[in-house]
């Protein structure tokens, strides 16, 4: 029943402007999840939509399994309702005129399914969501958690070979969403159906997420499993949304894996990167990768700098420091109740080469440095 | 002091409500149970019993009277419903080419007066000499059209009722959540199925309430009937209503008890209409602003811009074309399709000998003046009462609010003989003045003004009020300061629809001219039921370039804010 989606050099222009999706391509193995992040506008809405056949893209093609159903170019475009695929949407739309049942049932009445199915596939779908016992209820007595689990149940129950789901926790209060969102994932791994998933939510993403696709303006960024975008951004603007914060613009020394500051200080890089000596390049390390030591302590590390605290917030669980060092200002995040240090406290950064990124310096990708 | 004062004021504008509202429909029930005539046995006398208003209950005349009207108005529903729907989801939902012109085509009927409709169709479709049949017969064939039917009717009520439908459709589908169809369409429905199951079903509400608005003013309207419907012997309720005080002896008890019947079926439907609205909406509220999906129709769009534009053909340019042709023709027998255009034929005569009347003139001045008074005063006295009942804590003013909406659910029609009943014994009352009118007027569309201002007046923020306050002015010199400024162009628009309403009024008018305070849609009527089409059209076609014009300066005044949702109950 799942199936593998592919889609291939997709576009869609709408009338004026960048395209909203400009050459995206990625593949989804059969049973996987995989979320599509991005700030609002970014296109993932309109990939998604595509895919539903909600949206007519202007080039590219989308593939589900064996079967092609969209190619613009050859003049294929299968209609929404002949794909096989379910969809969750944002508002919910659950149709508040008929009962949870009839919502849920509504599908499979579209597929000449027999009475007595549509009552086994029903009860059997609305277990899954945990509604068994909403069944005749008008779904406008639902809170909206309940509604988007009808939304949910409706999009499995005929078993479709890839759910679609659009932000269906974002019109959700925080807490639902927290517990819903552990949820969509033991339902759509227990439906065993392909699924891909767009939200601006980072948190969303790495928990719903086998792997996460980051777009921006329309382009795909980097695709990976949530472990590796963390650990392994594949360009600036990847690193900068996940949430690295410092930046540290140098240029390749000659040695391998050695950046030059403008200061003189040369930073040591684990994974050398690209490029010749001379050229232009970003530092990009994250404030929770960053190691604060009180100054004169004992032992020798690389990348180990002289600093000044410039100030510290005490958030509870954690502090935020920001230092001066290597010329520029740094933020640094330690975990603990306890904060270490004071405003003006001379200390030491370590930099760990592991997690210190090198990303070359263009026009398009600088990012300034807070 | 400041409690005495607004106790006061209260109590005064009380008074005239009941003056203006209850007295008239207190003397309509007195009417309907008395078998007495106010005018044949003075004012005051009264016999008293149910037995009268039950003999009537029972009259074959009168439930004839009431099937017709039920019949006519039931039709004429389904059909506005069918055009109304149609054309709302094309607007909203298809790609269909010149949505904004199809849009405003929806909406024109509106400002058609129903007499000036009827007259056009009349000259159009009799089955006779029906400009129309007059074409078939020329290209040789024998089917003619028949407006002076059941059916013609029918139609005549659906095409012109149908933007009533909507409206109230149109906005119910802009404000729905495209996702619900798309969820449907992703299930595997087809898209017919998706309209049927899903799309309706979700703006039944808006199409019940779309409906039962429109059968409502379809009830009360007397234009349309008495030109097409007298013809063919077809009464209804209001044309019966007018005949029986046309007979002599007037019947005016019998008129007060159908005009009670008329009364509650149309308070009911409206009673039934206020619940559809206030209930349960279906309506969901998403966070993000809706791009409304629309269906790419392919070739079929150029069908539905079709369908558009034959509406308008039908509803305005034919009948326009008619009254034009009929308005300028010294004889209106065309042998054939080229002497339609022999312009040799048309003359001014009939408007020579239209003016040649003095009573023409004079029902176009007394118009004016009837129209000026009503929008004036009927203007001051709404927004006193919508100031009192939105923006102050005045004691009573849950009762003003209750009397000054009353007239929502009585036809004009009605308004006009519970005037009657009211002033007509009274001996050097308002009875033939250009007064009883205005009040009949201000009574009939106090609802509507009220509602128009209180949008207006709701769009003020009370704190800037209360800054007023706070700076030491005191309440009246805060709503001249203030509140009047600020509120202007919406009660100068509310004052210019006044005005419109009030010069294309026939039903009430009908109970209450006499031959000093003639108006024009009286005249007209009158005009047309001597039997003379020419003069007929001429002096349609005069009304109607006023009322052109007349909406065109509101809406210039308004700021383009249509606020045709007003023109509603009138009809």
């Amino acid at each position: 029943m799942s199936a593998e989606l592919i889609v291939s050099n997709l576009r869609k222009q709408f009338s004026v402007g960048r395209p909203a999706v400009d050459d995206v391509s990625f593949r989804i193995a059969a049973g996987e999840i995989v979320v599509l992040l991005g700030p609002s506008g970014c296109g993932k809405t309109t990939t998604l939509r595509c895919i539903a056949g909600l949206e007519q893209a202007t080039s590219g093609s989308i593939s589900i399994g064996p079967d092609l159903m969209s190619a613009p170019e050859r003049g294929v475009q299968v209609p929404s309702r002949l794909r096989n695929i379910g969809m969750v949407f944002q508002s919910y739309a659950v149709w508040p005129h008929m009962t949870v049942k009839q919502n849920v049932a509504y599908p499979l009445r579209q597929r000449k399914v027999t009475r007595a199915e549509i009552d086994r596939r029903c009860a059997e779908v609305l277990e899954l969501v945990g509604l068994a016992e909403y069944a005749a209820r008008p779904v406008t007595q639902l809170s909206g958690g309940q509604m988007q689990r009808v939304a949910l149940a409706r999009a499995l129950v005929y078993e479709p070979r890839l759910l679609l789901l659009d932000e269906p926790l974002s019109n959700l209060d925080a807490k639902l969403r927290l517990r819903l969102r552990d949820e969509l994932r033991r339902i759509i791994k227990a439906a065993g159906v392909t699924a891909l998933y767009v939200t601006h939510d980072q948190d969303e993403a790495v928990v719903l997420g086998d792997r996460i696709g980051v777009m921006q303006e329309g382009k795909l960024m980097q695709m990976s499993a949530p472990v590796d975008l963390y650990n392994r951004p594949e360009n600036l603007f990847v690193a900068n949304f996940t949430g690295v914060a410092n930046f540290l613009k140098g240029e390749l020394a000659s040695a391998p894996g050695a950046v030059r500051l403008p200061t003189g200080d040369v930073l040591r890089i684990g994974a050398p990167p690209p490029g010749r000596a001379g050229d232009s390049v970003v530092v990009a390390v994250r404030p929770e990768n960053i190691v604060l030591r009180p100054d004169g302590e004992a032992g020798e590390v690389a990348n180990s700098f002289p600093a000044r605290v410039i100030e510290g917030h005490f958030h509870g669980t954690q502090t935020t420091y920001a230092v001066e060092t290597l010329g520029h200002r740094l933020e640094v995040i330690e975990l603990g109740t306890v904060p270490r240090f004071n405003a003006n406290d001379s200390i030491r950064v370590v930099i760990p080469p592991d997690l210190s990124w090198v990303f070359p310096q263009d026009a398009k990708s600088a990012v300034t440095p807070s | 002091m400041r409690a005495l004062a607004g106790w006061l004021w209260s109590a005064a504008l009380l008074l005239i409500l009941s003056f203006l509202v209850l007295y008239p429909v207190a003397m309509l029930l007195l009417g309907a149970l008395t078998n007495t005539n106010p005018v044949v046995d003075g004012f005051g006398v009264y016999d008293i019993s149910l037995k009268n208003f039950i003999a009537v209950l029972g009259n074959p005349n009168v439930l004839l009277a009431l099937a017709n009207s039920l019949i006519v108005c039931g039709g004429g529903t389904l059909l506005a419903v069918a055009i109304g729907l149609t054309f709302s989801w094309v607007v909203v939902r298809t790609d269909t080419p010149c949505k904004r012109f199809i849009a405003a085509a929806s909406l024109i009927p509106l400002f058609v007066p129903p007499l000036v409709a009827a007259v056009a169709w009349s000259i159009l479709a009799s089955p006779k000499t029906g400009l129309l049949n007059t074409l078939l017969a020329s290209i040789g064939i024998t089917w003619r059209f028949n407006a002076y039917s059941m059916f013609g009717l029918i139609v005549i009520f659906g095409i012109y009722y149908a933007p009533y439908v909507y409206m109230f459709t149109a906005s119910a589908l802009r404000n729905m959540d495209p996702a619900l169809e798309e969820a449907a369409e992703i299930s595997g429905a087809t898209p017919i199925k998706t309209l049927f199951t899903v799309t309706f079903p979700l703006i039944a509400p808006a199409i019940i309430s779309g409906m039962l608005l429109s059968f409502v003013v379809m009830l009360g309207i007397y234009g349309i009937p008495a030109v097409l419907g007298t013809p063919a012997d077809i009464p209804v309720l209001t044309t019966y209503i007018f005949k029986l005080t046309n007979w002599s002896p007037p019947l005016y008890s019998t008129a007060a008890s159908v005009a009670i019947i008329l009364m509650i079926v149309t308070g009911f439907l409206v009673f039934l209409q206020q619940r559809v609205v206030s209930g349960r909406s279906y309506i969901t509220v998403a966070g993000k602003a809706f791009r409304p999906g629309v269906m790419r129709l392919g070739p079929w769009r150029w069908f539905t811009l079709a369908l558009a534009v034959v509406y308008l053909v039908v509803v305005v340019v034919l009948p326009t074309l008619a009254l034009i042709v009929a308005g300028f023709r010294k004889f209106l027998f065309i042998r054939s399709i080229a002497s339609l255009f022999d312009m040799k034929q048309y003359s001014l005569i009939h408007f020579e000998r239209l003016f040649d009347n003095p009573l023409a003139l004079r029902s176009i001045v007394n118009t004016m003046e009837v129209g000026c008074i009503t929008a004036v005063v009927g203007g001051i006295f709404a927004f006193a009462i919508g100031y009192t009942v939105n923006r102050t804590k005045a004691r009573g003013r849950r009762g003003i609010d209750i009397i000054s909406t009353i007239p929502v659910a009585i036809p004009g029609l009605v308004v006009g003989v519970a005037y009657l009943w009211a002033w007509i014994g009274l001996p050097g009352g308002l009875y033939g003045t250009i007064w009883i009118l205005a009040l009949a007027f201000i009574a009939r569309f106090m609802p509507d003004t009220i509602k128009a201002l209180s949008t207006s007046m709701l769009q003020i923020h009370r704190e800037l009020e209360e800054a007023a306050w706070i700076c030491g002015k005191s309440l009246l010199g805060t709503i001249r300061t203030i509140v009047l400024p600020l509120a202007r162009p919406g009660v100068i628009a509310a004052m210019t629809l006044l005005f419109i309403l009030a010069i294309r009024e026939l039903g009430s008018s009908l109970f209450l001219y006499t031959s000093n305070t003639m108006v024009m849609a009286v005249l007209l009527l009158d005009y047309y039921e001597g039997g003379n089409v020419g003069i007929t059209a001429a002096f349609s076609l005069v009304q109607t370039v006023l009322l052109a014009v007349l909406i065109g300066i509101a809406h210039l005044l308004s700021r383009g804010r249509t606020d045709s949702s007003s023109v509603g109950r009138a009809g």
